[in-house]
Formats: C-alpha cells, sequence, structure tokens
C-alpha cells in the first residue's frame, strides 16, 4: 500500500513538475503573404493557437518530447512538422499550400451553357429560364438570349452556330425528344410543349457535347426534370389564352402529379389583329401525368406521359393570285412518354436506364389537298457510370432508337422506318484539380442507311487562377438526314466537326465568357429534281461574348449576350454555298430583371437587335445575296407577387415588342419575280396576362 | 489484498472510461468550457473563427463526442453571418454542414443537430435563393426532423422565426408572420433546461431581441 501512496505522489510531483514550453511563430504562404485564422494544434492535445491578421501565432504546452504541429486552413491544404518540446520555446516561420476548393476545380465547359438549381457550374437558375421577359416561359425562347442562338419567330427551333433547326436536339432525362415543338403556323415559329416549370435543370450546348448524345450536328439541349414536390399543392393558372391546373399529390417516398390545361386564341385573335385571317383560331387542350418515386436514399425512378391536340384553320395570303387566299388547316395530336430509373451502387458504380415514346400526327387540309403525317419514336438507352479517384470518371452506354415518318397526300403514302442503335464509351479524366480531359467515342448504326459511324468526342479544361478557366473541344458529330428527305430514299449521315475555344471568370456574382469556334460541315443533305444525295457541305465560324452581373445594380441582374457568326453553306435546294436565311451576322441580347421589395414586384426586361438576314430574291441572280433590315425588339414584363382568397399568386404581365419595331424576318417572292411579300411576326405587338395561383403552399416556390 | 488492489484498480479503470463516454472527462469538459467562453465574447468573424479552430482541435482529440463538431459548425455558422462576402459565407457554411454531418454520425436521431443543419441549409439558400430556391426545402425538412425529435427544443423555432423573418413578406416572410413563431420560442426558452453545463443553451437573447423588433 506504502509502494502505490509513493507512487502516486511520484505522479503528482512529476505533474507539477512539467515543463511548459511556448510554441510561437508566423504562417505564411508560399509566396509569402500571411494566413489568417489558421488552426494551429499539437497532435494529440487539446493545446493550440488561431492565427491573427499578421498570421502569428503563440500558446503553451506541456507536452513534452517528439510532437507533431499540425496547420490547417480554409483553402489550404492541411500540413504538419516534427518538434522537439525538450529544448525550451520554439518559434517557427510556417509554410502552407494553397489548395483549391471545390468551387475552383476545373470543369468540362466548352460549348456549353447550364442552367440549374444547386449546379455546378450553372450561370442561370430554372427560374432565370422561367422569367425572361419575351419568353412567356418557353425554354426555347429563353434560350435564345443566349449566345449561340439565333432568334427565330418566322420557323420553331433552336438555330445554333450556323446550323438549321434540325441540327438541334431536345432530350428530357436523357431521352431524345422527336417532336418538341408545338403545332406549327406557316411561317411562325411555335413554342415547345415542355414547361419550363418541370426542369430543375437545363445544359444548353452549342457545340463539342459529351458522346452521350447522338444524331445532333450543332446543338444538344438536356433537360433535367424535377425530383419530388416539396407539398402536396394546386397551381391553378388563367391566362388571357386559356388556362391550366395541376394538382401535386405528395406521399413520404412518392409524388403523383396530374395536370390539365385549355387555350383558345380566338378571344384575343379578337383583340389583338394577326397577318392571317383566322377561320379557327389555335385551340389546344392536353394532360399529363407524373409519377415519381424515391426507390432507396439514391435511387430515383420517374415517369412523365403527356397527350396533347391542337386544331387550328386560316386563309393565309397567296402571292401568285391574291384573289384566292391560301387556305391551310392541322389538327395536331400528341403523345409523349418518359420512363426513368436511376441508382447508385456501392460507392462508385450509377446506373441510368430510360425509355421514351413519342408519337407525333398531323393533319389536314393544304389549299385543297389533303395532307397526313405522322412521326414516332421509340427509344431505349442504358448507361453505367464508374467513379473514380476524387472526380474521375468512367461511363458507357448503348441506346436504340426506332424511328419513322409516315406521310400521305390526297390518298397515296409512303412510309420510312429506321432502327438506329448506338454504343458509347467516355471518361472524364482529372489529371490534377486544374487540368480535366474528357476522351469519348461513340458508334451508331443506322437499319435505314445501312451505314455505321464512328464519332471520336474531346474536350480539355484548364484552371488558370482560382476564377478563370480555358477550354478546348474537339468532336465529330452524326445525323441522319432529315425526316422529308430519308422517306424518299435513305442517302447516308450528314457530320460536322467542332473545334471550340473558351476562356470564361466565373464569381458568384459575376460571369464573362468569350468562346470562338469553327465548324467544318460535310455530306449535308441536297436534292436536285427531287432526288436526295449527301453531296452538300459548308462552314461556320464565329465568336460569342457573354456577360451577367448580379452585383453592380442592386435588386437587378442583368445579362448581355453578342454572337458573331460567319457561315456559308451548300445544302437542300441551294444552287451554291450561300449564306442560309436563318443566319444573322451580328445578334445581341439584353436581358434585365429588377426586383422592387416593396411593390413585391419584378420587372423584367430582354432588347434583342439581329444584323439583316438573307433571302432569296429571284430577281437578282447571286443566290441569297439580299438581305434584310435590321432586327430589334424589346419586350417587357411585370410580375406582381401577391395573395388571392390567401393563396399566394403572381399576377404576370408580357408584352412583345413593346416600341412596335417594325419586323422582317424574310420576303417571299411571286412565281414571276414581281411580287414580293414580307415575312413578319402575326402581330406587331403582342401581350399575355395571366394569374398564377399556388394552394396548399404558404411559400413562394415558382 | 492483491486481488483486492486489482478489482480496485478495475473498477477505477471502468469508472473512468465510462465517465469518459459521458463527456466528463475533466480536460474536455475544460476544454469545451474554454471554448463556449470565447462563443460568449466573441464580436465579430474573427473571433468565431478562432472559438471554431478551437473546437476543431478538440474534435480531433475527443473523436466519440458530438458537442465539438457541433460546436465548430456553429461557429462557422456565426462567422458566415458576420461576413459580407458571399464567397467566403458559402465557404464557412460548406464547412459547417461537414461538421454537422460529422456531428451527426456521431449523435443520430440529435434534435439539436437538425436544428443546427436546418439554419445551414436555410442560410446556403440565402446566399443565392434564385439558384438554391431546393434548399429550403431541405431546410424545412431538416427543421422538421428535428422538432419531431424535440418538440420541446427552443432553438427550432427560434431558427424558423428568424427565418421567417428575414424573408420579405413577398415570399411568404416578414415580421408579422415570424412573430407567433418567435413567441413560442421564447415561452420555450423560458422552460428549457440543457442536461448538462456544455449541451446546446444558446438563443434564449437572440429570440427576445427578434420578438422585441416585431412589435
Amino acid at each position: 500500500m506504502q509502494t502505490f501512496k509513493l507512487s502516486l505522489l511520484f505522479i503528482f510531483s512529476f505533474t507539477l513538475a512539467k515543463a511548459q514550453t511556448k510554441i510561437s511563430g508566423v504562417l505564411k504562404t508560399t509566396k509569402g503573404i500571411a494566413v489568417a485564422n489558421a488552426n494551429i494544434s499539437l497532435k494529440n492535445s487539446y493545446d493550440g493557437a488561431s492565427t491573427d491578421s499578421t498570421g502569428r501565432f503563440a500558446f503553451t504546452t506541456t507536452t513534452t518530447g517528439a510532437a507533431t504541429l499540425i496547420y490547417s486552413a480554409l483553402n489550404f491544404e492541411k500540413d504538419s512538422v516534427q518538434v522537439n518540446l525538450d529544448h525550451g520555446n520554439l518559434t517557427l516561420n510556417l509554410g502552407i499550400k494553397e489548395a483549391l476548393n471545390q468551387l475552383q476545380t476545373v470543369s468540362i465547359s466548352a460549348g456549353s451553357f447550364i442552367a440549374g438549381d444547386g449546379k455546378k457550374g450553372a450561370i442561370l437558375s430554372s427560374l432565370d429560364i422561367a422569367t425572361i421577359a419575351g419568353s412567356r416561359a418557353d425554354i426555347f425562347a429563353a434560350l435564345q438570349t443566349l449566345p449561340g442562338a439565333q432568334t427565330s419567330f418566322s420557323e420553331s427551333g433552336l438555330f445554333v452556330r450556323g446550323g438549321s433547326a434540325s441540327e438541334t436536339k431536345t432530350y428530357f432525362d436523357g431521352m431524345l425528344v422527336k417532336s418538341p415543338f408545338n403545332a406549327t403556323v406557316p411561317d411562325q415559329a411555335s413554342r415547345g410543349r415542355l414547361s419550363a416549370f418541370l426542369f430543375k435543370g437545363t445544359s444548353f450546348s452549342a457545340g463539342g457535347y459529351s458522346a452521350q448524345y447522338g444524331q445532333a450536328l450543332s446543338s444538344a439541349l438536356v433537360l433535367e426534370s424535377t425530383d419530388l414536390p416539396e407539398k402536396t399543392t394546386t397551381g391553378i393558372s388563367i391566362l388571357s389564352v386559356g388556362g391550366g391546373v395541376d394538382q401535386n399529390i405528395r406521399f413520404k417516398n412518392s409524388a403523383i402529379t396530374i395536370g390539365g390545361y385549355y387555350y383558345n386564341l380566338s378571344p384575343i385573335y379578337s383583340l389583338i389583329k394577326q397577318q392571317q385571317d383566322y377561320v379557327k383560331a389555335p385551340e389546344s387542350m392536353g394532360g399529363n401525368f407524373q409519377y415519381k418515386l424515391k426507390t432507396s436514399p439514391t435511387g430515383m425512378f420517374k415517369i412523365y406521359a403527356s397527350y396533347g391536340r391542337t386544331n387550328l384553320s386560316l386563309y393565309s395570303a397567296n402571292i401568285d393570285t391574291p384573289a384566292v387566299p391560301k387556305y391551310f388547316s392541322n389538327n395536331n395530336f400528341n403523345i409523349y412518354l418518359n420512363s426513368t430509373y436511376k441508382e447508385y451502387f456501392g460507392n462508385s458504380w450509377k446506373l441510368e436506364t430510360g425509355i421514351a415514346y413519342n408519337k407525333d400526327k398531323d393533319a389536314g387540309l393544304l389549299t385543297v389537298n389533303d395532307y397526313s403525317r405522322q412521326d414516332h419514336l421509340l427509344e431505349g438507352k442504358a448507361i453505367v457510370t464508374k467513379s473514380f479517384g476524387q472526380l474521375s470518371n468512367f461511363k458507357f452506354g448503348a441506346e436504340t432508337f426506332n424511328t419513322g415518318r409516315l406521310e400521305s397526300l390526297n390518298g397515296p403514302a409512303r412510309t420510312y422506318n429506321d432502327q438506329i442503335s448506338s454504343g458509347f464509351a467516355e471518361t472524364d479524366l482529372f489529371l490534377t484539380q486544374k487540368i480535366v480531359v474528357r476522351l469519348g467515342l461513340r458508334g451508331e448504326y443506322s437499319s435505314y442507311l445501312q451505314k455505321y459511324n464512328l464519332a471520336p468526342r474531346s474536350s480539355l479544361s484548364f484552371k488558370t487562377s482560382a476564377h478563370a478557366q480555358v477550354s478546348f473541344a474537339y468532336g465529330r458529330f452524326y445525323q441522319n438526314p432529315e425526316d422529308e428527305y430519308l422517306i424518299i430514299k435513305p442517302t447516308d449521315f450528314e457530320h460536322a466537326d467542332h473545334y471550340i475555344l473558351k476562356y470564361e471568370i466565373n464569381t458568384p456574382n459575376r460571369n464573362f465568357r468569350i468562346e470562338g469556334y469553327y465548324k467544318d460541315y460535310n455530306r449535308l443533305t441536297k436534292i436536285k429534281d427531287g432526288n436526295p444525295d449527301n453531296s452538300g457541305s459548308g462552314y461556320a465560324k464565329g465568336f460569342e461574348l457573354f456577360w451577367r452581373d448580379k452585383k453592380s445594380i442592386k435588386n437587378a441582374d442583368y445579362w448581355l449576350s453578342y454572337s458573331f457568326l460567319d457561315t456559308k453553306r451548300d445544302f437542300r435546294d441551294f444552287p451554291m454555298m450561300a449564306t442560309p436565311s436563318f443566319a444573322a451576322k451580328h445578334t445581341v441580347s439584353v436581358v434585365y430583371k429588377h426586383f422592387i421589395e416593396s411593390l413585391n414586384t419584378q420587372f423584367g426586361g430582354t432588347y434583342t437587335f439581329a444584323s439583316g438576314r438573307p433571302y432569296v430574291n429571284p430577281n437578282n441572280p447571286v443566290y441569297l445575296a439580299d438581305k434584310t433590315q435590321n432586327f430589334n425588339s424589346l419586350s417587357l414584363n411585370v410580375s406582381y407577387l401577391t395573395h388571392v382568397l390567401k393563396q399566394f399568386s403572381v399576377l404576370y404581365l408580357n408584352i412583345n415588342n413593346v416600341p412596335g419595331f417594325n419586323q422582317v424576318y424574310g420576303y417571299k417572292y411571286s412565281a414571276n419575280g414581281s411580287n414580293r411579300q414580307a415575312i413578319v411576326p402575326a402581330a406587331k405587338r403582342d401581350f399575355l396576362i395571366g394569374i398564377l395561383i399556388t394552394i396548399g403552399d404558404n411559400t413562394f416556390v415558382r | 489484498m492483491k486481488t483486492l488492489m486489482k478489482s480496485i484498480t478495475l473498477i477505477l479503470v471502468l469508472i473512468s472510461f465510462r465517465s469518459f463516454a459521458q463527456n466528463s472527462d475533466p480536460k474536455f469538459l475544460q476544454a469545451t468550457k474554454t471554448g463556449l467562453e470565447l462563443i460568449a465574447t466573441a464580436k465579430g468573424a474573427e473571433d468565431y473563427l478562432k472559438a471554431e479552430n478551437h473546437f476543431e482541435r478538440i474534435a480531433t482529440i475527443a473523436t466519440k463526442e458530438w458537442l465539438p463538431s457541433y460546436y465548430a459548425a456553429y461557429c462557422n455558422l456565426y462567422a458566415g453571418y458576420m461576413t459580407a462576402d458571399k464567397e467566403l459565407k458559402d465557404q464557412y457554411w460548406d464547412k459547417a454542414l461537414l461538421e454537422i454531418d460529422k456531428a451527426d454520425a456521431l449523435s443520430a436521431n440529435n434534435s439539436e443537430i437538425y436544428a443546427l443543419k436546418g439554419a445551414l441549409q436555410f442560410m446556403k439558400m440565402s446566399v443565392d435563393p434564385r439558384t438554391r430556391m431546393y434548399l429550403m426545402g431541405e431546410s424545412a425538412a431538416s427543421l422538421e426532423k428535428a422538432a419531431v425529435l424535440n418538440p420541446e427544443n427552443p432553438r427550432i423555432d427560434l431558427i424558423k422565426g428568424q427565418d421567417i423573418f428575414y424573408t420579405p413578406e413577398a415570399f411568404g416572410g416578414g415580421k408579422a408572420k415570424a412573430k407567433s413563431i418567435l413567441e413560442s420560442a421564447v415561452a420555450k426558452f423560458t422552460i428549457f433546461k440543457p442536461s448538462n453545463t456544455i449541451n446546446p443553451n444558446w438563443g434564449a437573447e437572440a429570440a427576445k431581441a427578434l420578438l422585441a423588433q416585431c412589435k
């Protein structure tokens, strides 16, 4: 017992006798800049200190012998040094290396423009897309304010970097959408069918996109649908052109959404004079159904199904025989089905599968001729992704489309059917946090063309500073000729090579990017005496600027895009190389949004300028040598947030072309070339007024 | 005698192990108290970062305790409040979210942890509401879980009240709406007793101060 007491005493006295060592010093970066608020600590002890604004620190410790001094700071790499505490006080000069944080990691970005909520590299949010003045919540109209896209109002679609509308493909959760646009009136662009509110992410790629996407020569528009809605809510929209109701029902791990709409443009057309003489103003109705199930913490199963119908008929001016206006009627019917399943396995494997079906049918009368056209697409797809290292991944997948068209004119019908099967593999390799390389390969086989293609894709990005990066991309892109040529006879794939160079600076509040590109088109479809072949070719080159600023003006946000385009092609029925009518040399758009809190109101404005576009003048021996006047447009919108019957509501007004600029898209000539008629918007000015009410939610969600 | 000594030693060892798990290890307790004093006297972002460093050091030693990571996250939340630079705010709060997840891994189904997580998610949203609207739902889910785990936790209502207080009326916020929730927070603070001297016991003053501004 005595020994026990003694040893206790010994231990106590030893503790008391422990020497205190003072450790002090300074922490600097490798460049000699003091690091403040760094954490200095001794391993396995509570002792330590923080550095002050000059990088200095000091603390005392009772630890003795050899020890490890650890130092760490936000945005720096944790480091340590061995010290010996038996030789009195220590003064240390420490150096620490800068680390890149996640925001500063390089990303693959050549050619692409990402909008999305919580997405890395996103420049716009899904709400930004929905609230652009003039776009009226149409995704395609909104994207026309971004660099690379042309403004269009006489043809549906996105015209990207000298490409025709058919060169841009739309993907819904990775699945190709064959008919993304509503029924079309001659010489007028129509809205996209898919509501901007369906999606949480939009990636608009003007070139150089992933090997995952095929059958697009110029551009891929990748839409990613939202996950489970937060709550059970009812959304009601009442617009000057009709209305809709959506019911969201939220269960614990799943949700159902059922929606329907009815639009009839005849009341508004009686107020706003239209170019065409409508017999029946467009009337459309439709419904959609969504089911989303969270199958596990990381798994998600989704179904989206929609059905829509549109009827319209009109007389338009007949330039050859003014006394007999042209009659046109259209009954459109569309079904779309998309079902996807995504799940992670282990820590590093991810599986994505999907199946989609699209059927679009148009029928009506063209002057005196009965026409009908039916397009279909059935697609199945599976992708496996393996992540490795911290950021890198390798993915491979396969997809197959069954697609085709059936058309008839006054009885006789013709059809074609194609099974396009493809496989791809791609890797995103982060050599360091500053350098990333993407290498991909895609192969396709078309049963109708009986031809193969093999497309290499590559991309390289390099971080030049904390906020800036340089990217380069090269890729080859293949696409089947358009349905209207394929139905005549099978020819061959068209292809384009893209070369892209981009520099960008991104901070949380400001974005600047400049991108230059060169596109080489080959084997474009030409038609001579009704006989298509692949003898066409072309090029497009140009550069684009983008600037967005959310900081300089309080409560305001604006962006500015400029596109310069130099393109010529020999395709379709062109007799020679020429700049196509959808290509303007200069395009500028400015989007401005201002929220005034005291009024609970957001004001928005969009100004668009496009230099004159070429048109065919049969009196000019040079093909497509005449140009229209410059295009100007200024649209305004106002959104007032309020309550209707205690439910959150948004009162919305949009006016297109407020100053009433004279807008000419091109000219149509009579057969003898002596008369011409301008192709102009359906109405000089246009407005939309509406109210959106959300029942069951006390916060503003849309 | 020898066996008695052995068993006493064994008992002593066992007691010390048990008490360590109940966070009455004197060194841990002292270090945590020192950290809480650093928080109590903190005036600006730098002071909170100093306290955060302190708790981070404790967390590396007391690897079984959830409080060091919890308080480190709390310090980062306040350092973010007191910083104007949005990018720095984001970095502090990203770090805080990692720390709160670490605390959650050590103490599952803890109402305090989910309350703080809800506050952090809301603040992350506030940095860029337009692109981060989805965080609103995540924050609401965390706070809801915190309330299920302990409906009497006064910090849940304080955080909810604070979020609504600073949200513009047009977006479903405003002082009038915040008032009843802050009143409930203040009422719950008067009854709330932490189970020991170092468990979370912050927010009573903030709730009163905010409520005063609602009148």
